[in-house]
């Protein structure tokens, strides 16, 4: 037989129904952008895949006064759109405006983003690991809630009986911002991804995403951070700190070697605490 | 499968894969060669089409997403028989075609830029293309061109694919 010849494709138009192609065995299918490549990595394509692109409900992002609704099926640059000038969310809108290029952002949606196993360099992870987020999932025992840090890390696991369905997050942010290092100004996957958010409490938050195989946050320098007697939030001071606790084994790839990703981190981090200290959030500072 | 949709405004239906790449669709079945294949993995944009009006790569859109969605390919958006879209013009007048392999997903791209951004700046117009890779490095006339259609359309008051500026 042919490839692909009676090949299923279930484009589902309820959570239910999509639950139940699962059940069958079917992949999920977000934009496409991820797995419409596999082919050119010599892996099939699934026999069985299920879209979720027809539920509504997985399609639209809900802001609300002190919480904001993504659903798993909104692309990048809807998502960029929908957070525009809300204070506190500049990290994750430029995660969702600078990832890839602007076709790609068009398509690739965020539930595809946090889904893709092998991809390390998605821009999403670690602007969400920031943002505290916590991912619903529908599982075959019904709806799961678990925070974004535990998931990337048991995502495999997690995704063999469940689909990702939304991204809550608490808006309880005051600042935020995603420095990125691609090759190219543009249009490649980067090198290093630092995301940095500052709570209400004051308290900052930092992630690294393309380092290591799966993001994380970077707790030894959020703690020293906390520590320091002088200002935390000075870009050269904070330089300072991620030299002194950079405790990342960077994964070699194509695009750069492990030593490299792991040594751009500090000048990462002091133009993020820069870019922190001009958002509207930090003005006060 | 069945799929059915608008292509170019004619109504289009295939039979096969659903995970078949649009891309091969459009040069396979419909002869719409306009729409080149050549990276198949999104970075370099010569496949870009519009689905509902958005422009998109072809290489990365199983047809099974496409069902019910309007097409639109680089033949879909002048035949010969007509008037140039206005960025066409430009690009023509720049005398920013080279070689011809990038230029169809560039003004595919760009079409739907200058008309969703009528008041678009030079590095807006630069990070509208990151998507789209020009091998002859024709870069500076493309954005010269595109900048020409946009002052234009402003001069007269008139619209660039839809939006009046």
């Amino acid at each position: 037989m042919a490839p692909g010849v009676g090949r299923s494709f279930t484009a589902a138009s309820t959570l239910e129904e999509a639950m139940a192609a699962r059940r069958q065995g079917a992949v999920v299918l977000a934009g496409g952008t991820w797995m419409m490549r596999d082919p050119q990595r010599g892996v099939d394509l699934p026999d069985a895949v299920v879209a979720l692109d027809r539920i509504p409900a997985l399609s639209k992002v809900e802001i609300d006064s002190d919480h904001v609704v993504i659903g798993a099926a909104v692309t990048h640059a809807v998502l960029g759109r929908a957070l525009h000038g809300a204070a506190g969310f500049e990290g994750l809108v430029a995660a969702a405006e600078n990832a890839a290029n602007p076709g790609i952002r068009r398509v690739a949606t965020v539930g595809g983003n946090i889904c893709a196993l092998d991809f390390a360099a998605a821009d999403l992870a670690p602007a969400l690991l920031v943002c505290e987020a916590t991912v619903e999932l529908e599982t075959f025992e019904g709806p799961k809630l678990i925070g974004i840090s535990d998931f990337l890390k048991d995502r495999h696991a997690l995704l063999a009986e469940a689909i990702v369905t939304r991204i809550h997050l608490r808006r309880d942010l005051v600042a935020s911002a995603h420095i990125r290092l691609p090759l190219r100004k543009a249009g490649d996957y980067p090198v290093a991804v630092v995301s940095l958010a500052v709570d209400k409490d004051k308290r900052c938050r930092i992630a690294v995403g393309s380092v290591e195989p799966v993001a994380r946050r970077w707790t030894a320098l959020e703690q020293a951070m906390r520590a320091s007697q002088a200002s935390a939030l000075d870009p050269e001071r904070a330089a300072g700190l991620a030299l002194e606790h950079n405790d990342f084994q960077g994964r070699d790839g194509r695009e750069a070697e492990g030593w490299y990703r792991r040594q751009v981190l500090p000048p990462l981090v002091k133009r993020g605490v820069a870019a922190l200290l001009k958002t509207e959030g930090l003005a006060w500072l | 499968m069945v799929v059915t949709f608008q292509l170019n405004g004619e109504d289009c239906s295939f039979h096969g894969d659903p995970m078949t790449p649009l891309v091969d669709i459009l040069r396979r079945e419909r002869f719409l060669t306009g729409t080149k294949a050549v990276c198949r993995e999104g970075f370099c944009g010569a496949c870009t089409v519009h689905v509902d009006d958005e422009a998109v790569p072809s290489c990365l859109k199983p047809i099974g997403l496409v069902q019910g969605c309007a097409v639109t390919t680089i033949e879909g958006l002048s035949s010969g028989n007509q008037a140039l879209h206005p960025l066409q013009a430009n690009l023509e007048a720049a005398d920013a075609v080279q070689c011809g392999m990038c230029c169809p997903g560039i003004v595919m791209s760009l079409s739907a830029f200058v008309r969703d951004n009528p008041h678009a700046s030079r590095p807006e117009i630069k990070a509208a293309m990151v998507g789209n890779i020009c091998r002859c490095t024709g870069y500076e006339r493309i954005v010269d061109a595109v900048a020409d259609c946009l002052d234009q359309a402003r001069k007269a008051g008139q619209s660039v694919g839809g939006l009046h500026v």
